[in-house]
């Protein structure tokens, strides 16, 4: 914002009548101003006075105000005019009038140079504190009864312009929300603060709980009443005395899943014996059951209880979403995408969230650095879910590995999870390859995604291994040494496309250099060659120009001489013209 | 309507306070028990009315006021609220009606005095927003002294208003059978509004004079303890 002088001082006057004009600063934008006219800009923000619509709101009313408000305040430019001030001068409608004092305050006109005013705000922060997210012993669930925190849903492929089609790669989102409410699924009563181990007690109408003792103590807040109270068991007391799952009921119940996702009704119609709550529970408890909702409903649906993820943890995999990020890169996408799909997320979220989305599009480090820094910030399903993807596409291209993995799923030892594992594969295979085929940059972090991939299997496989006894007949050093080499192979090769296509680039651009430069030239050439033409051409017309004036000269002479001049004159006269001409 | 006979003519509109957001000020005063509450506030009249069951229900949790003070907070507050629906559906004239507001009121502390003028016409205006202005130039720093002014801006405004309709109705009823334009000058609504006229026509200018300036100005006192008790109890005598 430069200072511009407002009125020209005259300090070396030769009019020493005139009086010293003082300097008066206001900012550059507001150099419309004039004090002679109301300009343009006035009379559309405040077009009360103009539309004359009333006895006393004219053009000359309003200038009126406005001089005397300026006026005022240059009395002493250095003292803030406080619209009180003014308002006790002026006669008027004060809303009115306080609408012409913010106008000239907004645009500079006035307390340009004045301090700032005091910040009341400031005590007032010591009093309130504002904190994020839901408070301790409450929480925030779908429907007031159900058990399942709510998380945010996925939205359905919004990527921008020609961008990849998500159909039906649906994955959780991001584990910061099973980090951060994880322990949640400890509640604790409103009123004492314990954990709430035993039976709680759930106020109906509101999200507030208190434990049994507390309840017992009628130590329940204020304003409610014992009977607005209801009696909820605890999960875990559930869990225990509750429900066996036999082998083929629990095979059933993935299949109705996948079948109708996210109906729980048919689903608890499919597996007769089991309620609704029942298959919920056990499909969550399940270690992939979280990624089966999700492929199959296409919702983010983490409830944390990913007990056998829980290893995976400090060697992790960034999300496909942040492939869906690198791969949006060349579009300019700026990773807006997480935060969409998270858009309904509680309060924490979107600040965690914010700071992530920063990182991916970094485009200087490499990415390898930027898949390990991402993958250290995100947790188990993502990359469950987006390895066994990334399994897929490479297994299209190579045979063994293909084996190795696909191997020992079949041989995992829980029969019934097979089936439903592999229809999963299948169907990221379906989507994956479209994938490929629109991006090849994302090839690059395959291979770290299968390494990971390697060693979420050797981790269920581990667990696998205590019930019940090994069948796989592949080694696990095989297994890890074809991982390694093949994402060494894969790096490498892309790698090398990479640089190709950068020589390439380079070559087209120089090449396009040198055609401008050429360009230049040739209009040059041309503008030099029209000059010469013209100058040419304008040398002839003075060549004529100069023997028209040398003929009329001598005419002039031969008529002075034919018509016989004195004898003196006549000797003169004539050397001096001949004189003249040669 | 019929046809306008003067450019400071406006057409009737419906009956709304004349400010920027429709609240309306309800006023407390109830005794109970020895135990007396005064209040006054800005209510909104579009929310349900439930929300005056449980804002009473509140204010009693809260001041720790006798149970028996519900139902009379309740009743006052209905019977406010359906004084102004009484009027709500009525036609009320507005025309070019600039009127004085005068400012008297103790809060607390702090005692204000001030005089302005309002503009009924102004839609647009906002007594919350001059109330802000006003305590933030003055540097008061009580926070209820703001959400005072804005309260007894309101109330004149209203009872205003309320005169509008009132005097609307009348002129209507007199004027019932004749097919005059229905001119109605400012003058004869109430004897507050300035002569707009006279103030606001091509000689005169519309800076005051400056003898004048202090009438318009606010004042500002500051009171001592003792004072703030002095005063409320000339007033509990004077209202008992």
């Amino acid at each position: 914002m430069e200072n511009k002088p407002r009125h020209d001082p005259n300090p070396d006057s030769n009019r020493p009548e005139e009086p010293e004009l003082d300097l008066y600063t206001i900012p550059s934008y507001s150099s419309w101003f004039a004090w002679n006219d109301i300009h343009e800009k006035e009379r559309q923000a405040l077009k009360e006075f103009f539309e004359g619509s009333s006895i006393s709101r004219t053009p000359k009313i309003y200038k009126e105000y406005r001089d005397f408000i300026i006026n005022k305040y240059r009395e002493d430019p250095s003292r803030r005019l406080t619209f009180t001030e003014i308002r006790k001068s002026l006669i008027g409608d004060v809303t009115l009038l306080h609408k012409v004092f913010r106008f000239l305050e907004t645009w500079g006109l006035i307390n340009f140079l004045a301090p700032p005013p005091p910040h009341e705000g400031s005590e007032n922060d010591d009093r309130v504190r504002v904190e994020n997210g839901a408070p301790n012993g409450v929480r925030v669930v779908a429907t007031p009864n159900s058990l399942r925190p709510l998380s945010a849903p996925v939205v359905k492929g919004k990527n921008s312009g020609d961008g990849v089609e998500e159909s039906g790669v649906k994955l959780p989102p991001l584990a910061s929300y099973s980090d951060v409410f994880g322990d949640l699924k400890r509640l604790h009563c409103g009123s004492c603060g314990d954990n709430c181990d035993s039976g709680y007690y759930e106020y109906k109408k509101d999200n507030f709980i208190v434990c049994d003792k507390c309840f017992k103590n009628g130590n329940y807040g204020e304003d409610k009443s014992m009977d607005d109270f209801e009696l909820k068991d605890c999960r875990e007391k559930s869990a225990a005395n509750g429900t066996v799952w036999t082998e083929a009921e629990t095979l059933l119940l993935l299949d109705s899943v996948l079948k109708h996702g996210d109906d729980w009704d048919l689903v608890a119609q499919n597996v007769q014996t089991k309620s609704k709550l029942d298959c919920i529970t056990k499909l969550i408890e399940l270690p992939f059951g979280e990624s089966l909702i999700d492929s199959a409903k296409g919702r983010g649906n983490s409830s944390g209880t990913s007990m056998s993820m829980n290893g995976i943890k400090p060697v992790v995999v960034p999300s496909s979403e942040d492939q869906e990020n690198i791969i949006n890169e060349d579009q300019g996408y700026d990773g807006a995408n997480e935060n969409e799909n998270n858009g309904d997320s509680e309060n924490q979220e979107p600040p965690l969230k914010k700071k992530r989305t920063a990182s991916p599009s970094d485009a200087d480090s490499s990415i390898m650095k930027q898949v390990a820094r991402i993958s250290t910030m995100v947790g188990p399903q993502i990359t469950a879910s987006a390895a066994e993807a990334a399994v897929a596409m490479l297994s299209d291209e190579m045979s063994c590995p293909r084996e190795i993995f696909y191997g020992d799923h079949i041989d995992l030892t829980n029969g019934s999870l097979s089936p439903s594992i592999y229809q999963q594969e299948r169907a990221h295979n379906t989507e994956e390859s479209e994938i490929k085929e629109r991006s090849n940059p994302s090839v690059g972090v395959l291979p770290v995604l299968i390494i990971i991939i390697i060693c979420k299997k050797i981790d269920s496989l581990a667990e696998s291994q205590e019930t019940h006894p090994k069948k796989s007949d592949i080694p696990l050093p095989l297994r890890i040494r074809a991982a390694v080499a093949t994402g060494l192979g894969a790096a490498a090769a892309h790698a090398k496309l990479l640089a190709v296509q950068e020589e390439k680039e380079i070559e087209h651009l120089v090449a396009t250099i040198i055609e401008a430069q050429l360009k230049k030239l040739n209009s040059k050439i041309k503008h030099c060659e029209d000059a010469e033409l013209l100058m040419e051409k304008e040398y002839a017309a003075i060549e004529g120009l100069k023997e028209y004036i040398l003929g009329e000269r001598i005419n002039i002479l031969r008529t002075t001489y034919n018509t016989g001049t004195s004898k003196l004159l006549e000797h003169s006269s004539v050397q001096s013209q001949t004189s003249n001409l040669s | 309507m019929k046809s306008p006979a003067s450019a400071s003519w406006k057409a009737p509109l419906k009956f709304r306070m004349p400010t920027a957001e429709n609240l309306i000020p309800i006023r407390l005063d109830i005794e109970v028990d020895g135990q007396r509450y005064k209040d006054a506030f800005t209510w909104n009249p579009y929310d349900p009315d439930s929300e005056v069951v449980m804002f009473a229900k509140r204010t009693v949790k809260d001041l720790k006021l006798a149970p028996g003070f519900l139902p009379q907070i309740v009743q006052s507050i209905q019977s406010q609220l359906a004084t102004f629906r009484s009027y709500e559906g009525q036609d009320m004239y507005v025309g070019d009606k600039i009127i004085p507001i005068k400012l008297d009121l103790q809060v607390n502390h702090t005692v204000i005095r001030d005089q302005f003028l309002w503009d009924l016409n102004n839609f647009d205006s906002d007594p919350e927003e001059f109330a802000r202005t006003l305590c933030k130039d003055l540097g008061i720093e009580d926070p209820e002294v703001g959400p005072a002014v804005a309260f007894a801006i309101r109330e004149q405004l209203y009872e205003i208003a309320i005169q509008n309709v009132t005097s609307a109705r009348e002129n209507r009823i007199s004027k019932k059978g004749r097919r005059a334009a229905e001119h109605f000058t400012p003058s004869k609504a109430s004897g507050a509004a300035l002569d707009l006229m006279k103030l606001f026509s091509f000689r005169s200018s519309v800076v005051r004079k400056r003898k004048e300036w202090d009438y318009y100005k606010p004042v500002l006192d500051l009171l001592s303890n003792e004072e703030v008790d002095a005063l409320e109890a000339k007033e509990e005598r004077s209202g008992r």
